[in-house]
């Protein structure tokens, strides 16, 4: 079955047009990694997914059902961009994690034990157990990303959402928490849409890349992503310099491949 | 301190403003938390309109108060959200508006009468049995309520889009948000008046969160702030013939500089 269908899809704000002519198709259970350079649209396509925001023109079908109706379901676990989250705002690891339990538990009841259990569960899986009970804004940005990883997965959503889930962490914290996801992908039998700067680290773990630019220059295997093609249409010229960087280094690996 | 509780009307102070003092130390945790301040002190502000409406109309001012500040609220909420226009500048021009058209109507009546003091400045020793009666009913009400949504509240004022994804309904929570905050807002008239209400509204919940940054701590905190300072207020009030509004404000301002003080205590220590 298709986790995701999305036909002639657009977004405009005023007179921009963000999105144009999205179709992208994505089964149950796979992996699909989203790049593109920075205003790209790649956010404003997840909020779309995600019901957040509504598309101009076009459709999208999560499991066959609309955003709103698969949210109601609890189909779905996000992980947004920068959450701007005041410091010293009071919430605790396990807080953060436990209001992704808030519609499961429903209105006027509130988290009991089995809940609280749920939450250390899905902190335990993110390494994140011993922080529990920390003040979510005494932590590290990686940590943080950490802790709002758990919070998407401990409703035991079939589609997780990921907006950029490694800024702020370094790249063997990444490198983990790409195999992290791997890993449940594979035991959850978890559809996984992640955005991500670093096409090189991407390339490695996702089913599929799709590479968006106001519309999909490419959907398909993540290796056919990295032709200087694809990504200088994606990126313009600067792919060049990208492309024979340091940090890009694995592209040119993957590339020679 | 016995002598004052044999008195009816001081009864009637105690319970009606402790109970209201619970209801502002919960809301007020929200309204530092979603930094709304500058909106409860202009509705405070705009309640005067109805309050005006009241008194030439012959409606209850505090219930014309009540729905005008429903309305208010909503006008703001309207303007700012499908107009061009930002927030702070709607909740400064319906503000202004409102209490203009107070002053108005109250000039058009030639009603300066005391009750327009009260309603300035507080005039909890002032409040009838029938007043307390119902005040009492509808906080508690309130109270229930509040503590009900207080979950979903708690979501939504830590992040709204996660809150959507969660299947919360964002419009309905925040409503009823709202609307509580506007009816704490108009019945917190009568204990410190119009121009001190932001004190009951944003110091409880300021206050405790200089001193924790745990959620329930931080809601029981600003109940027991509030209770303090109303209750004192009350007390400090009837024996020493002080303004009862003015009294309880300022211990609510005297409790959050220690709060300050203790915290910068505790924090140069470690
Ligand atoms: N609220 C908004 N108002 C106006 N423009 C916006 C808004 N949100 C996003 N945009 C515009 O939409 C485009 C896509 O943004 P976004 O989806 O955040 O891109 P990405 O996530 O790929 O960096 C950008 O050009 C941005 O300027
Ligand atoms: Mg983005």
């Amino acid at each position: 079955m298709n986790a995701i269908e999305i036909e002639g899809l657009s977004y405009s704000i005023g007179n921009k047009e963000v999105l144009k002519d999205i179709n992208l198709t994505l089964q149950e259970g796979r992996f699909l990694g989203i790049v593109g350079p920075n205003g790209g649209g790649k956010t404003t396509l997840l909020k779309i997914i995600l019901g957040i925001l509504k598309p101009s023109t076009g459709t999208v079908r999560i499991k066959g059902d609309s955003p709103i109706n698969a949210i109601k379901k609890g189909l779905m676990g996000y992980l947004p961009q920068a959450l701007r989250i005041d410091l010293n705002f009071p919430a605790t690891s396990i807080n953060v994690v436990l209001t992704g339990l808030y519609g499961e538990i429903g209105y006027m009841r509130f988290p009991s034990r089995p809940h609280y259990e749920m939450a250390m569960e899905a902190l335990r899986t993110m390494g994140m157990e011993e922080l529990a009970f920390e003040i979510f804004g005494n932590l590290s940005a990686g940590q943080q990303q950490r802790v709002l990883a758990a919070r998407a997965l401990v409703g035991h959503p079939e589609i997780l959402i990921l907006d950029e889930p490694s800024t702020g962490i370094d790249v063997v914290g990444q490198e983990d928490f790409y195999h992290l996801l791997k890993r449940l992908q594979k035991r959850l039998n978890l559809t996984i849409i992640m955005v991500s700067h670093d096409i090189g680290a991407l390339t490695g773990y996702v089913d599929e890349m799709a590479c968006l630019n106001r519309t999909l220059h490419y959907h398909g295997s993540p290796v056919h992503a990295l032709t200087e093609d694809v990504l200088s249409r994606l990126y313009g010229r600067k792919v060049d310099i990208m492309l024979h960087s340091d940090a890009c280094e694995k592209c040119a690996r993957l590339k020679r491949e | 301190m016995f002598e004052a509780l044999s008195y009816g009307f001081v009864q009637r102070a105690l319970i009606g403003g402790g109970l209201l003092a619970l209801f502002s130390g919960i809301i007020s945790v929200f309204v530092v938390l979603r930094r709304i301040s500058f909106l409860g002190s202009g509705i405070a502000h705009a309640a005067f309109g109805g309050v005006a409406i009241g008194f030439i109309s012959g409606i209850n001012p505090l219930l014309s108060a009540i729905l005008y500040s429903l309305l208010i609220s909503y006008g703001i909420e309207a303007v700012s959200t499908r107009g061009r226009i930002a927030e702070d500048t709607a909740i400064g021009i319906f503000f202004t508006a409102s209490m203009a058209l107070g002053i108005v109507l109250i000039g058009i009546s030639r009603k300066y009468n005391v009750d327009l003091f009260g309603y300035l400045f507080g005039s909890i020793l002032a409040i009838t049995h029938e007043e307390a009666l119902i005040g009492s009913v509808v906080i508690i009400f309130l109270i229930i309520l509040i503590i009900l949504i207080s979950k979903e509240l708690y979501l939504i004022t830590f992040n709204e889009e996660l809150a959507f994804v969660s299947g919360i309904k964002i419009r309905l929570i925040k409503s009823v948000f709202f609307i509580s905050m506007a009816v704490a807002i108009v019945l917190g008239i009568k204990l410190v008046g119009i121009i001190l209400i932001s004190a009951l509204l944003v110091i409880p919940g300021a206050t405790a969160h200089l001193l924790t940054k745990r959620i329930v701590r931080m809601i029981i905190l600003s109940c027991v702030i509030a209770l303090a300072s109303v209750t004192g207020g009350i007390f400090l009030s009837f024996y020493f013939n002080l303004p009862t509004g003015g009294t309880i404000s300022l211990l609510l301002a005297v409790f959050f500089f220690m709060a300050f003080l203790l915290q910068r205590l505790l924090r140069d220590g470690n």
